[in-house]
């Protein structure tokens, strides 16, 4: 199979992650787009790894994935401390942060 | 031991008598501070009189000493060392100030006995005695402009010594802002010499005086602002106003600080810079008017004032008045020995007035005084003695001084003539309002505290009222705590007021015309550059004349106080109420106070508000904080409104933005 087909399974899934951030409110879900984002990357640099012959997009995808454990990690923490806060679950309702 | 180290140790024993004051002020009782204070001027005028005999065993070429203990600042043009000069001019002032301070002290010991402040008050009279010490031993301009300051300060400190008293304190900041006035003046007129000269030394200075009077105007402008400066700490017109007021301080330092010495440091200074005058004598000749303007101006106010310490203030301004005229008409020796016998009489004049002033229960209204003659014979002596010698009547010592003063003065001729006879017209007023003092306060009928102190026990009064305002105060701070002292009772002020007596009677022996030379013949030394030291001399005539002249109107003066205030005391009154323009132009003191607070205070005080409220609010809160303040703020407005918070919106930002930059390259590459 020609590289192709894996980089536009990568750009559908990605679109979807992208998409997905952008409609849905509930962080849990934004967590898990932003995870189907990563993983589209991830799928892209192992074909392209493939494709050239060598092994250095597999280790770029084997920290993408470190980073991606440790986020959400970090990310769920973050859901439970707001849910221990009883703050609405919904980041449009989240907005302290404004300027 | 060597004239240097004396020098020296006159230095070292009243600052270390300071340092060790304040330093055990927890530690020992406060009456040992006392005798430590007293006991470290006593060693520095042993010192002092050790250094004038080292001196006088050097030849009369070698009598000008300069020792350097260590150089401050050494580099191109400036050399500010900490150096004294010991020559005739600063061996007599110290003996001047270190003599009359310890007798001073010796009189505070009794006389401050129950004050509560009594171990800071020796602390700081200590820190006075080394600056005026250090300010006449001075060899340079660097060192004298230290003294100069330190003097200021410590004029400072004793005037607002009763510091919970309001009248005390606004005193002490009006002498130390005029005395500032004069630090500025000082130091300005250095630089005008130091410019052309390039040394601080005083002896390399004088070397240069020539020089410097060849450079147009530059002379004159630093010596005139070296009178600034005389004018300001010697109190005279118009920089006289603080000198009465600061009789708000405790009577010690009145006499001490006020009267015998920081006052002269004007005359000294002028004594000091006589080559500089000598080459500008049109700064000279200012110099000569404003102290025979001054001479009469504050003797017509001592004529009126009321209050018992005042009148000795508005005698010391004008006895100051002589002598500044007598520096200034370039008789140095003539001013420098009434500077000494002044030193004697006044001080004795005030120690007994602070009698007088204790056993009325710290009041000191002349008005409220009478008869203390038989309750205090010893204090009445010793104001008899004072006042004859400060009205000139012969053999007294002030005799003596101020008759070669004006004898010289009426020698210089030209219109210095004028300010001769002025000087004799001011002598005439000073006896009449020394006798009209006495007579007020010794004569007539007994008072209440007098006919209580004749039955043996001493006035208390009911409450403590303050002596200017008459508004009551608390008796922990103010004269005059709980106990008073009077010199009848004490033996350490009836010897220190015995002591000046003695020098306020025979003092003026050093100096009878065409008899005795001393004074004269041992300052030679210091100006011997001086064209005038040696020629201005006056003829055998204007001597005896004057002599004759002076003798008479001091007793005429006496004569006719005696008249108003004894003989006949209605007359008095009647004089004042036919006269009651000049009399009321004088108890408001010529409105010198009104004058500079509407030529100075009122317009820097409108300034003041003016920057306050116009330069402050408008230009610099409103230009140059606003005016940025506003910009960062409105930019950062602008900027704001990106941040909405909402994290979706971030998002999308991103992929846009993302996107756009992958589209930018994709395109570009292609």
């Amino acid at each position: 199979m020609s590289v192709e087909w894996y980089l536009v399974v990568s750009a559908l899934v990605f679109s979807i992650g992208a998409g997905g951030i952008l409609v849905r409110r509930n962080p849990l879900v934004i967590l898990l787009c932003l995870e189907l984002m990563l993983n589209a990357g991830n799928l892209a640099l192992v074909a392209f790894a493939r494709a050239h012959g060598n092994q250095d997009g597999h280790i770029f995808a084997l920290i993408v994935m470190v980073v991606a454990a440790c986020e959400v990690a970090v990310g769920l923490g973050l859901i439970v401390a707001i849910y221990r806060r009883r703050l609405p679950i919904d980041v449009d309702e989240l907005r302290e942060l404004q300027g | 031991m060597s004239l240097q180290t004396l020098g020296w140790m006159v230095l070292l024993f009243p600052l270390g008598g300071t340092v060790l004051i304040a330093c055990t002020s927890q530690l020992l009782p406060s009456k040992l501070h006392g005798l430590i204070g007293t006991l470290a001027i006593a060693l520095s005028f042993a010192s002092a009189v050790g250094a004038l005999l080292a001196l006088e065993d050097l030849g009369e070429e070698e009598r000008q000493v300069v020792t350097v203990a260590w150089d401050y600042a050494s580099t191109v043009g400036v050399d500010a060392q900490l150096s004294l000069l010991l020559d005739p001019l600063s061996v007599f002032m110290a003996l001047v100030v270190s003599g009359v301070s310890t007798l001073i002290h010796v009189y505070s010991l009794s006389y401050m006995e129950s004050d509560r402040g009594y171990t800071r008050f020796f602390a700081y009279l200590n820190f006075f005695v080394f600056s005026m010490l250090l300010l006449v031993l001075a060899g340079n301009f660097f060192v004298l402009i230290v003294g100069w300051a330190f003097v200021g300060a410590a004029s400072y400190l004793l005037i607002s010594f009763w510091y919970r008293r309001t009248t005390a304190t606004a005193a002490g900041i009006k002498a130390f802002v005029i005395n500032v006035v004069g630090d500025v003046g000082l130091v300005l007129g250095t630089y005008f010499i130091f410019k052309h000269t390039g040394s601080l030394d005083f002896l390399k200075a004088f070397d240069g005086a020539e020089e410097i009077a060849r450079n147009d105007g530059d002379l004159v402008a630093g010596c005139l602002l070296l009178l600034v400066g005389a004018f300001a700490k010697s109190a005279q017109v118009p920089l006289h106003t603080w000198l009465p007021d600061a009789m708000e301080g405790p009577t010690p330092v009145s006499a001490l600080i006020h009267a015998a010495t920081m006052v002269t440091a004007g005359v000294y200074l002028i004594a000091r810079m006589h080559p500089f005058f000598e080459q500008a004598p049109i700064a000279a000749d200012v110099g000569a008017i404003i102290g025979c303007a001054t001479l009469l101006i504050a003797a017509t106010i001592g004529l009126v004032v009321t209050d018992l310490k005042r009148v000795i203030a508005y005698s010391t301004m004008s006895q100051i008045g002589y002598m500044i005229m007598a520096v200034c008409s370039f008789a140095y020796a003539a001013g420098l020995f009434h500077l000494m016998t002044h030193a004697f009489f006044k001080a004795l004049l005030f120690m007994a007035a602070g009698s007088v002033i204790a056993a009325m229960a710290g009041d000191q209204n002349l008005d409220r005084m009478g008869g203390f003659r038989r309750a205090m014979p010893f204090t009445f002596g010793c104001m008899v003695i004072g006042g004859l010698s400060l009205s000139g009547v012969p053999p007294f010592a002030g005799f003596f001084s101020k008759d070669e003063i004006l004898a010289l003065v009426l020698a210089r001729e030209d219109w210095h003539i004028v300010l001769g006879v002025l000087g004799y017209v001011g002598s005439f007023l000073t006896a009449i309002y020394t006798w009209r003092m006495i007579f007020r306060a010794f004569f007539g009928d007994p008072v209440e505290p007098a006919r209580e102190l004749e039955s043996g026990h001493l006035y208390h009064a009911p409450e403590h009222t303050n002596p200017a305002t008459g508004e009551v105060e608390d008796s922990d701070v103010g004269f005059p705590g709980p106990e008073h002292h009077i010199a009848e009772r004490e033996w350490s002020m009836k010897l220190a007021m015995g002591l000046l007596a003695v020098g306020a009677i025979f003092s003026g022996l050093l100096q009878v015309p065409k008899v005795t030379d001393v004074i004269h013949k041992f300052l030679e030394p210091s100006f011997h550059e001086s064209r005038f030291y040696e020629e201005l001399e006056p003829s055998d005539g204007v001597t005896w004349i004057g002599l004759a002249v002076g003798a008479l109107l001091a007793l005429g003066g006496i004569a006719i106080a005696y008249r108003l205030w004894v003989k006949d005391p209605a007359r008095p009154g009647a004089i004042r109420a036919r006269l009651a323009g000049v009399h009321g132009f004088f108890v408001r003191k010529w409105y010198f106070d009104e004058l500079i607070d509407t030529v100075i205070v009122r317009p820097f005080a409108m300034f003041g508000r003016f920057a306050r409220d116009v330069f402050e609010r408008v230009v610099i809160d409103g230009m140059f904080v606003g005016g940025p303040a506003g910009a960062v703020r409105a930019g950062s407005a602008a900027v704001r409104a990106v941040q909405s918070g909402f994290l979706r919106y971030y998002a999308a930002l991103l992929l846009v933005g993302v996107t756009g930059l992958g589209l930018y390259f994709l395109v570009a590459a292609s």
